[in-house]
């Protein structure tokens, strides 16, 4: 135990002076900033301006946020500086459109959403499922995608500065020696970033999502945060135990966080459903992740079961990996 | 305290980089193992500090089969100085000595101040980072990590490399104060003089075999000619002579004014390990 506590001590020290804490409580800062200050807002703007030119009155239920202009001429110079905007001349009593062609099926959204302006909200009423009201349910799914990001790419790399540092010091041969077992060495540093983006991911929560939501989401959150972030620092941990130095793990890192998590962001975030998706073992972690901020629990035991296997064949890689390392010449 | 037999490794199907090793390393002896580069040194200190599994053949430590002992009871008894420094670069020298030493008991620990003044260690740089530090004082910060365990069997990985000449002495002077404590020392080194001063015995190693194995007198007189050269002054001239020994015991057998000087022609001992191997210590 004091052994453990040793390395973790020292694990701590290496990554404060990495400025790994700082970087982290810099993330945490600029997310929020730009989740309530930025992306909330963002959302909620209309997405196309419509012009009416209505000069005999003839549109009885028009939506408050269509812009009334005093001649057809204004509808053209409205879409002049707001190519994506759409004008309605109701000057015949009967509307007709006018815009820029763009993509058909953003057309054919545009086209709806003009005459959905004219028409009364009432007619549009549907029944809302679930609790959360649109903003809620936009920071909640920003601050998943956000804390996934966090965990698959920058902590990822912030273990893999640290194995390097050490690798390139050479120490990692010195433990070889020490009378401690030699997995504690892997396990302090898994601990300390598991531990970091359990903080990170509370404080991120609470302050984008609210503190009372976070009460009733936050422990299968961080269910889901300590699979994703052992499965990242044990993928860490490898590759830079395995490549030879920093640039050869940036190619990997790139491969990784790019390869990998876009086509997740894209299937799990967007219309875009790709065909092989459920094969990709981060999909199922990201949608972990996400049903868990809705406040769903995922209860497939395929799922907990492929987790605890993957932490353990990726510990078991690290193992092996590591003992090669010890072993190596100077 | 080391007990070899058979010893044999081989990295991958086609790379056998020890065949068949045997030796014995007495308590409180310092053991030479001697060798080039890529002979087989460092597979052989790598096997009995338990940093190398997978090897056949029989190794006894501390009494113990080695497979079965490479507990942490066993690294407590165990110094290791690798060849070379690793040590935390961001931490001093005291920090990196307290988060070593943090891993053995502490009734067996050495006091990091008084260890680093034997190792006449530079008092202004205690506090500084390592990364400040020159190689030679790196080389003693890891003299003292693999000493501060008061280990009983101490490896040590070429430990005057890097070192001036007063540093090289120093740190002889304090492998014969750890042999006087009793401490077995382990030497890997291409460094004939270390050799030579410190070794009670040494073992020259190639090709992953033992070439030879003796006291660092006796190799020297096994294989000398003996011959001595004799430089004398003749009727006014310097002059030479190389005679055999055994010419000697009735004086000088040759006219002379006056002896110069006698060498014996008695070889280094990396004159012998090429004799025996066929190849330098490069």
């Amino acid at each position: 135990m004091k052994g453990f506590c040793s390395l973790l001590k020292k694990d701590v020290g290496l990554m404060a002076s990495g400025k790994f804490f700082l970087m982290s409580l810099g993330f945490l800062i600029l997310y929020t900033l730009y989740v309530n200050f930025g992306y909330v807002r963002f959302v909620n703007a209309q997405l196309f301006h419509v012009y009416l030119y209505d000069p005999a009155g003839t549109q009885e239920t028009v939506s408050p946020q269509v812009r009334m202009v005093s001649g057809k001429e204004g509808i053209y110079t409205a879409l002049r500086d707001d190519d994506a905007g759409i004008g309605i001349d109701a000057s015949t009593g009967k509307p007709e459109l006018i815009f820029y062609e763009g993509e058909e099926k953003a057309d054919r959204f545009r086209v709806d959403y003009a005459y959905s302006s004219l028409q009364p909200s009432v007619d549009y009423h549907a029944e809302a499922v679930g609790s959360n009201t649109p903003e809620q349910k936009k920071r909640k799914e920003i601050t998943c995608e956000l804390l996934f990001f966090e965990i698959a790419a920058v902590g990822f790399l912030g273990i893999a500065s640290v194995l390097f540092k050490e690798k390139s010091m050479g120490v990692i041969r010195v433990h070889a020696v020490l009378p401690i077992r030699k997995t504690l060495f892997l396990l302090s540093k898994l601990t300390v970033f598991l531990l970091s983006d359990l903080v990170f991911a509370i404080l991120l929560t609470i302050l984008n999502v609210g503190p009372a939501d976070t009460a009733v989401i936050l422990p299968a959150v961080l269910l889901q945060t300590v699979f994703l972030s052992l499965i990242m620092a044990l993928i860490g941990l490898v590759c830079a135990l395995l490549l030879k130095d920093f640039r050869q793990f940036t190619l990997a890192y790139l491969l990784i966080t790019v390869f990998a998590a876009t086509p997740v962001f894209l299937s799990a975030n967007s219309p875009v459903k790709l065909d092989w998706i459920h094969f990709h073992p981060f999909y199922h972690i990201y949608m972990g992740l996400k049903n868990a901020y809705f406040g769903t629990i995922t209860e497939n035991l395929f799922y907990y079961v492929g987790c605890l296997a993957a932490i353990a064949i990726l510990f078991a890689g690290a193992w092996y990996v590591f003992s090669k390392e010890m072993g190596k010449e100077g | 305290m080391i007990e070899v037999k058979d010893l044999a490794f081989s990295y991958g199907k086609d790379k056998q980089a020890l065949r068949g090793l045997n030796f014995t390393v007495e308590d409180g002896e310092i053991f030479g193992f001697l060798g080039p580069n890529g002979s087989g040194k460092s597979t052989t200190q790598k096997i009995l500090t338990g940093i190398l599994k997978g090897h056949k053949g029989k190794v006894w430590l501390f009494g113990q089969d080695i497979s079965v002992m490479h507990t942490q009871e066993f690294f407590q008894k165990i110094g290791v100085l690798f060849e070379f420094p690793y040590l935390y670069a961001n931490l001093s020298a005291v920090d990196n000595l307290k988060y070593f030493s943090s891993f053995y008991p502490k009734a067996q620990l050495r006091d990091v101040d008084e260890l680093l003044e034997k190792l006449e260690f530079k008092k202004d740089f205690l506090k500084k980072p390592v990364s400040s530090y020159s190689k030679g004082m790196r080389q003693r910060v890891s003299m003292a990590r693999a000493l501060i365990s008061n280990p009983k069997l101490l490896f040590l990985d070429e430990p005057t490399s890097g070192l001036d000449p007063s540093g090289a002495v120093l740190f002889r002077k304090i492998i014969e104060e750890e042999r006087r404590k009793g401490t077995t020392v382990f030497l890997t080194t291409h460094n004939m003089l270390d050799a030579d001063l410190l070794c009670d015995r040494v073992a020259f190693i190639a090709n992953g075999e033992i070439a030879a194995l003796d006291t660092p007198k006796n190799l020297k007189e096994q294989n000398s000619n003996q011959h001595v050269l004799i430089t004398y002054l003749y009727q006014g001239k310097r002059e030479e002579k190389t005679i055999g020994t055994s010419e000697l015991e009735m004086g000088i057998p040759f006219l002379h004014d006056g002896i110069v000087s006698i060498h014996s022609q008695e070889p280094t001992l990396e004159d012998i390990f090429i004799r025996y191997t066929g190849r330098g210590l490069g």
